[in-house]
């Protein structure tokens, strides 16, 4: 038996079974289990608040209209009331879709977002596990999402999913490299594929500019990379001007169109929770996970830094979404892979070069 | 099929020293093929038999430069069938010209004008639908408006209105069919579809994601205006009905429209006065149209509510307002009537000018953002040029008119070719573009609100000065209008989509005995394939909202 010299550490479950004084193996399963509860709902209650709320509200700003104002206080109560509505609609099932698959495909995409944010560093001892090759972990979980949209389209039964889950593969293949080239270039810097640790490389100050010391996060160090991930992380969670899969004026509604209430639901729980993963990725990888931007912040939790950055990207998710057109499918593919897939590659190499220079 | 543009060749036969149309040199043109001349109020019609249609029209086409054929216009009288087709030229659109197409009773049919004019295949598949009448050497004569199981012609004499259709089962079946070739797949877009703008179905066949052939079913919104117009009186009850064709906040025009013909057709001479405020409605109306235009364009491009689409509703909202002031309604204005409009501006007058005044002030900077937000945005002309190409030749041979004409560089414009309202004492350029592709499109109708707000300016300022007692908004209109007997005029303005004409014959009753509508939307849909066949399905969807079609008017 081949033994890998990896070694996992488990910030939030050693946490929680100190705190609550359970030892042993059952004692650590228990915490394992709090722990993955207490992450997986943050994010779920982050994603919750965006789906039906936050996204309106945003999106009425760029477009100059109110949104939900009526239900509670600013129209939050909104949340509870699509909950509501969406739970208690019916659950169409078409004729001749493939069912195992059907139904296994609105399951995944949720799952696999949640499982990415299981070795994200969000503050303190939050997070979950630490594994030396943190990093893969994340990305690996996280195109499983796009199993489960092509799973969608395919046994749909539908001429518009199966087109968008056709589509969907098309571009998660030409944006995952980049985007994993791109990340590459951080592992560079930081020298570790240990999420944690390509934290802790972006604490040291960068520059003093009057007074203010700027850390070295890698999106100032490397601000070409930080764009290029910005753009491939848009196509990876779909979002515009890459919004190909779901295109509603051209598909309808892509691999979504024959899905209706809890599936539904899962689907766009799913969708919002990888945006947020994508946010996620971007302040571990280029805004200093959940430190705070200058020292003299840095009595403000963590945690609430990393909630800031990650919602910061949805903003800007939001952004594009309101204001850049949609893409050709050709045009994106292009753009995939003789644009950024060649300029993720000399960025990589670039950047190994410097590194090697300083070193 | 030869598409050579008459305005190149030198030589146009039939056009005398003064420009005018000199008939009897066309007589001489057809020779033995016209059997009589027959006189409508719009122009001269010659009637020729129904197996001499395709001679005829490639006749006037290539010596005579008879380029448009605006309608095919088909009726039953007692004792025939008759096809009218309506000729006119893009260069010159006074110059008109009426085919008259006599067929038998008991067996309707005539020559196929599909190999001369390609617009005459949805027209006499409209004709063929509605009428009855079969026409020779057509390549896909099926029914356009009605379902393939209609029993009858609904606007044959014989058609029994009370006889219940039956519409069987497999009218409603999905046609999940196969396609004949492999690696093909056949996909209906539509009728519930985001981007079809209403219920229009659009057969496609798709090779991957490339466009093998696309064909566009319509008649899902079909209301039978015409033959509902055939039952309701000209001085009062038809006005209403126009609203409701391009219902898309182009009422006044197609009101306009309907005024026009039936104005000409019993001799009405509207007031100055009403002219000037039916040109400022009619001008607000066509803001507003582009407006929705512009902004359901930029709903396909960028494929979600976006802020494009808002701003542009919020501007056409400000004309909404205006409208209903003007009107007391916001959708179905119903605010000309023969002779004039149905009341004065507003009181208190100078607030409702200034009103506009203040809209026409913000004109320039919305424009200035539209172009910030999506003219020069790299992604939107990536998506918008070159694509959905209509080279000219094409579009005349599909009778294409309005903004998706003068798109691809057609410089014609009823407004100023053939002039009505207070059009010529104004002063405004036609926009026109020679790019022929999305793109192109777009820019003219941006060009056009400008243009618009051009106009309703100088109509402003002469209803600021127009002194009061000079206030005449309705010439003296007999209470029943019964035009003489036999009288036939076809008559047409600029709407917000292009050439919306009006066929009108009277039996001498205060009914029309036959009420055609020449539907812009109509003609310049069925460019559609020629301009998405061989593109991908985005480029389809943006060709399609480039069109901008308002289904209400293509099935009327």
């Amino acid at each position: 038996m081949i033994t890998l010299p990896l070694t996992t550490q488990t910030p939030l479950v050693d946490a929680i079974s100190h705190l609550l004084g359970l030892d042993g193996s059952f004692g650590l399963i228990l915490s394992a289990f709090i722990a993955a509860f207490l992450i997986g709902n943050i994010m779920l209650i982050s994603a919750g608040i965006a789906g039906p709320w936050a996204k309106r509200k945003i999106t009425a700003v760029f477009t100059d209209r109110i949104a939900v104002n009526r239900l509670g206080p600013l129209g939050l109560l909104i949340i509870v009331a699509d909950a509501v509505r969406l739970l208690a609609k019916e659950l169409i099932v078409p004729e001749g879709v493939d069912r195992p698959s059907w139904d296994i495909a609105p399951l995944i995409l949720p799952f696999s977002a949640l499982l990415g944010f299981a070795v994200i560093p969000m503050g303190g001892p939050l997070q979950l596990a630490d594994p030396e090759t943190g990093l893969v972990f994340v990305f690996a979980v996280a195109s499983i999402a796009s199993v489960g949209v092509v799973i969608g389209g395919y046994s749909s039964n539908n001429k518009f999913s199966m087109l968008g889950g056709l589509r969907a593969v098309a571009m998660n293949i030409a944006y995952e490299i980049p985007l994993i080239v791109t990340a590459a270039s951080v592992v560079l810097f930081a020298g570790s594929l240990r999420l944690s640790e390509i934290v802790s490389a972006q604490a040291a100050p960068l520059i003093v500019i009057a007074g203010v010391t700027i850390p070295s996060w890698f999106a100032f160090v490397n601000p070409f990379a930080f764009v290029l991930f910005l753009i491939a992380n848009l196509a990876e969670i779909g979002r515009n001007p890459f919004d190909i899969p779901e295109a509603p004026t051209e598909l309808v509604a892509g691999y979504v169109t024959e899905y209706s209430s809890v599936y539904f639901v899962l689907f766009f729980l799913g969708e919002f929770l990888h945006v947020f993963l994508g946010g996620a990725i971007i302040a571990t990888l280029f805004l200093g996970g959940p430190a705070a931007p200058i020292s003299s912040l840095s009595f403000i939790p963590g945690f609430i830094w990393f909630l800031l950055k990650i919602w910061s990207v949805f903003l800007f998710t939001q952004w594009m979404r309101a204001a850049i057109p949609r893409v050709r499918i050709d045009q994106m593919i292009e753009i995939g892979w003789k644009g950024l897939l060649a300029l993720s590659f000399i960025n990589l190499i670039l950047t190994a070069i410097l590194v090697g220079v300083i070193a | 099929m030869s598409s050579t543009p008459a305005s190149s060749q030198k030589n146009i036969v039939g056009i005398s020293k003064n420009g005018t149309l000199d008939y009897t040199k066309l007589e001489k043109l057809l020779g033995p093929l016209v059997l009589q001349k027959e006189d409508h109020v719009n122009a001269p019609a010659f009637v020729i038999r129904p197996d001499s249609v395709e001679e005829a029209l490639t006749l006037l086409r290539d010596e005579a430069g008879f380029d448009h054929l605006s309608c095919v216009t088909a009726q039953e009288y007692e004792d025939r069938f008759e096809s009218i087709y309506h000729l006119r030229k893009y260069d010159s659109p006074q110059h008109e010209l009426g085919i008259v197409v006599p067929s038998p009773k008991n067996n309707p049919w005539n020559q196929s004008a599909c190999s001369v004019f390609r617009t005459a295949d949805w027209h006499e598949r409209e004709a063929y639908d509605l009428v009855g009448i079969n026409y020779e050497g057509h390549p896909d004569l099926r029914r356009i408006l009605l379902p393939d199981t209609w029993q009858g012609h609904p606007l044959s004499l014989d058609y029994d209105q009370n006889k219940p259709q039956l519409i069987t089962l497999q009218e409603h079946e999905n046609p999940l069919r196969d396609t004949d070739e492999e690696n093909t797949m056949f996909i209906n877009i539509g009728p519930h579809h985001p981007a079809t703008h209403g219920v229009l179905h659009l057969k496609t066949v798709l090779d991957g994601e490339h466009v093998v052939s696309v064909d566009p079913d319509i008649g899902y919104l079909h209301r039978c205006e015409e033959q509902m117009a055939q039952g309701l009186n000209y001085r009062y009850q038809i006005m209403p009905y126009p609203d409701r064709w391009d219902y898309a906040s182009a009422g006044l025009l197609n009101e306009w429209a309907y005024a026009r013909a039936a104005e000409d057709l019993v001799n009405i001479e509207v007031p100055e006065y009403a002219e000037i405020i039916r040109t400022m409605g009619a001008e607000l109306c066509r803001i507003c149209a582009h407006f929705l235009a512009v902004g359901t364009f930029a709903l396909d491009i960028y494929g979600d509510f976006t802020a494009i689409f808002m701003y542009a509703m919020r501007d056409r909202e400000i004309v909404q307002s205006i409208l209903e002031d003007l009107t007391g309604q916001r959708m179905m204005f119903n605010y000309f009537r023969l002779g004039g409009v149905v009341w004065d501006l507003p009181e208190p007058r100078d607030e409702f000018l200034s009103k506009i005044q203040k809209f026409l002030d913000k004109i320039p900077a919305g424009i200035q953002e539209y172009s910030e937000l999506m003219t020069t945005n790299e992604i939107f002309q990536l998506r918008c040029v070159g694509t959905g190409i209509l080279p000219p030749d094409v579009a005349r041979q599909y009778g294409v008119t309005g903004p998706v004409a003068r798109g691809s560089g057609i410089d014609y414009d009823l407004r100023r070719d053939d002039p009505y309202g207070y059009y010529e004492n104004l002063d405004w350029n036609v926009v026109t573009n020679d790019g022929c592709d999305i793109y192109s499109r777009f820019l003219v109708r941006l060009g056009e609100v400008e243009q618009s707000a051009k106009i309703i300016g100088q109509c402003i300022s002469l209803l600021e000065s127009w002194p009061e007692e000079d206030r005449i908004i309705q010439a003296n209109v007999p209470r029943t209008i019964k035009p003489p007997a036999d009288a036939e005029i076809y008559r047409a303005v600029e709407a917000a989509k292009g050439e919306l004409g009006i066929y009108i014959r009277s039996d001498g009753t205060q009914q029309p005995a036959r009420f055609k509508i020449r539907s812009p939307c109509f003609s310049n849909l069925s460019t559609l394939s020629e301009m998405a066949t061989g593109g991908l399905v985005p480029d389809l969807i943006a060709a399609l909202g480039s069109l901008d079609i308002v289904l209400g008017e293509v099935d009327r």
